[in-house]
């Protein structure tokens, strides 16, 4: 199964197996509301049940009579089977064993960051037979600039692995705006495909209909994979992937409430209420910056003279006190971190915002390391040092950085 | 010289009356630039800074012969306000805001491809050419006159550059951010063309970052046609792979758009490329001997 997010560049296809679930800019969906979404546009789904507690589940597989079920675990993130997140049941009562199981079961893999996620949701499903898996998505092309559907007759597997070993059996085709795949487009994937009579009617509708779906909802991506065909020659949707555009998530009052902060890390979910761009990293120097750039930069130059960056965070342009100072208390609880970086360039963002809300958040308890330049800078360290906060104040980026990897060993 | 904007571009601000496009209009005309009147759809007849304000793009430019546009309309309606400025045949349109949605990114660069108009963003700092005209957010005071192109996908990052170039006596000719989204109107190469031809400009420096690759494309150009020299800095370095740092496009996907793939293509074609944040100026330098 692919794991979330890829990109299109170039004439290949990749992927990134390593993908975070919780991105800002991309909002991830649960497979059973992708495949919701997808039955919506009429893409041929199984039936499928999702339960959240074990009295649930008996009465779902009670329905379901003696047949192989499915069970998998609902959570943001790949690497599901390897996990022990996937499993089929030979029967209803082993079914919710399972679900037993996995309800509030922990994923940790290199997806999930050290944190893992926890599955509050699982899903019971009859077990579908499959005659041939078949891999099909949309996504943004960002050198062509639009949006592209990727289809391989090889699907079941990662697409990345296609890509490497068989670069051939992947088919990608510009989108129009709106959604819509022209008529000689949806051949050439029939014929791409190996689908023939109703199973290629079947294929071409499935195609037809994600594309639309794919607009319409702002996705970043939208995938199917498998695709199936079943003994009695039906093209269904096994198992589905979506993430939509953020930006995009005003005009969405719907998906936006399938936001499920349960599924980020917790100090990212904090960050994202405030409204933050926070990212957890491995190291223990914390980084409070504004802008995005800069904030890289500023990791790159921890990292440059020996240290590890804690986080990357953005506070923004406008930032107020208030945001500042939520920033600075999410850097600071974080136990690994062993001193602080802010690194501010006045501009739009005045100095002595940052050091307001430095203030409000009540300092920190490890060494502070403090390089701020431009506007309001005199007036902010002032601030500091009135509110009795013990600040290092450096005069560039390169000394704040030294200074800040030097609190960290020893002394 | 210069490029793309001098003391005989006339702008209009399309949100104007909004508190971020007010804010910074002010900061522009402080600076010298030639704001001549602001768009906001149902307030023409009113007046922000002491410019007329405009019901549409058209109206504005009939009336006051703008030849740009700089954009601070909120990103669910940002778009739309590119594709009016477009339209009305708007030369210059600079898109501040962040956020557009990429579905609407993909209808603007549809229509872009088309156009005689240039579009600079969205999600940037704008352009400033020192001592003549500022049409963006970036904090004018840290510019100096001088012979440095900048073009740049970041904002405070490019601030960080400028401020080096000054302190150590280069200046700028002008400064190009072209913004950190994954869809966007100018890119790298536009600029370094319009950067080769300019007479002012004797060096560039070229700030990218991690996703995508815009930087690798700039290389090969580099490679081809360049004459003057270049330096670079490349953020992201130690950005975890499949993470978006801040910017929409800063992501790296399936082992493309790496911080060390783009340092490499850089050097190849000769670009003399500064090892951390803090070296930028002193690239230009050495880029320049």
């Amino acid at each position: 199964m692919l794991l979330s997010l890829f990109s299109v560049e170039g004439n290949r296809i990749l992927a990134d197996k390593r993908i975070n679930p919780n991105i800002r800019v991309i909002m991830h969906i649960h497979e059973y509301q992708a495949k919701e979404l997808l039955r919506r546009y009429g893409v041929t789904v199984p039936d499928f049940a999702v339960v959240s507690d074990v009295e649930e589940a008996k009465r779902v597989v009670a329905d379901l009579g003696t047949e192989k079920v499915v069970v998998k675990v609902m959570v943001h993130a790949g690497g599901r089977g390897k996990a022990g997140g996937v499993k089929i049941a030979e029967n209803g009562e082993e079914a919710v064993l399972f679900a037993q199981e996995m309800l509030g079961m922990k994923i940790v893999n290199r997806q999930t960051g050290k944190e893992g996620v926890v599955a509050e949701k699982v899903m019971i499903a009859p077990l579908t037979d499959i005659d041939k898996q078949y891999y099909l998505s949309c996504a943004i092309d960002r050198e062509r600039g639009c949006a592209t559907l990727i289809a391989s007759p090889e699907g079941g597997v990662e697409i990345e692995e296609v890509a490497e070993k068989d670069p051939d059996k992947i088919l990608k085709i510009p989108v129009s705006l709106g959604g819509r795949l022209r008529s000689y487009q949806l051949f050439e994937l029939a014929k791409f495909m190996g689908w023939k009579g109703d199973v290629a009617k079947q294929g071409m509708r499935t195609a037809q209909a994600m594309a639309k779906a794919f607009f319409d909802n702002d996705c970043s991506l939208l995938e199917i994979n498998p695709l199936a065909l079943t003994p009695e020659g039906n093209i269904v949707a096994l198992d589905a992937k979506c993430s939509i555009d953020d930006n995009a998530l005003f005009r969405h009052p719907k998906i936006s409430s399938m936001y499920d902060p349960s599924q980020s890390p917790s100090r990212e979910a904090e960050a994202e209420k405030h409204d933050l761009s926070y990212i957890a990293l491995d190291g223990n120097i914390g980084c409070m910056v504004n802008g995005a750039g800069l904030a890289m930069a500023t990791m790159d130059i921890i990292s440059h003279f020996g240290g590890m960056p804690a986080n990357f965070l953005d506070v923004g342009g406008g930032a107020t006190a208030e945001k500042v100072a939520e920033g600075f208390k999410i850097i600071a609880s974080d136990p690994n971190v062993k001193a602080i970086l802010v690194n501010i360039f006045g501009g739009i963002m005045n100095c002595e915002t940052v050091a307001e809300g430095i203030v409000a958040a009540g300092g920190a308890f490890v060494p502070l390391v403090l390089r701020m330049e431009g506007t309001g800078v005199e007036e902010g360290k002032q601030k500091l040092v009135a509110a009795g906060i013990d600040v290092v104040v450096a005069d560039s980026m390169a000394t704040a950085a030294e200074k800040v990897v030097a609190c960290t060993k020893g002394n | 010289m210069s490029i793309l904007v001098n003391e005989n571009t006339k702008i209009i601000v399309q949100g104007l009356t909004g508190q971020a496009g007010s804010f910074h209009a002010k900061q522009c005309m402080d600076y010298g630039s030639d704001i001549v009147g602001g768009v906001t759809p149902g307030k023409g007849g009113a007046e922000v800074l002491g410019q007329p304000i405009f019901d549409s793009v058209a109206e504005a430019k009939s009336v006051t012969g703008c030849n740009a546009s700089l954009i601070f309309v909120p990103a669910p309606f940002a778009a739309d306000a590119i594709l009016e400025a477009e339209d009305a045949g708007v030369e210059l349109i600079v898109c501040i805001t962040e956020g557009i949605p990429v579905r609407d990114m993909l209808e603007v660069k549809n229509v872009m491809e088309r156009s005689s108009s240039r579009l600079v963003g969205p999600n940037c700092p704008g352009i400033i050419t020192p001592g003549s005209c500022k049409m963006g957010i970036m904090p004018g005071y840290i510019h100096k006159k001088g012979s440095v192109g900048v073009v740049s996908r970041s904002g405070t990052l490019t601030y960080e550059a400028v401020w080096q170039t000054t302190e150590r006596g280069l200046g700028q000719s002008t400064c190009v951010g072209i913004g950190g989204d994954p869809l966007g109107g100018t890119n790298f190469i536009d600029v370094l063309e319009l950067f080769e031809a300019d007479d002012e400009t004797e060096a560039i420096l070229l700030i990218g970052e991690i996703g995508g690759s815009a930087e690798e494309q700039a290389a090969e150009w580099i490679k081809e046609k360049g004459t003057k020299p270049v330096a670079a800095f490349i953020t992201g370095r130690t950005a975890p792979p499949g993470r978006r740092m801040g910017h929409a496009g800063a992501i790296i996907s399936g082992g493309q758009g790496k911080a060390e793939d783009k340092i490499a293509a850089l050097r190849s074609a000769g670009v003399v490329v500064a090892e951390t944040p803090a070296e930028m100026a002193l690239a230009v330098k050495t880029a320049i001997k």
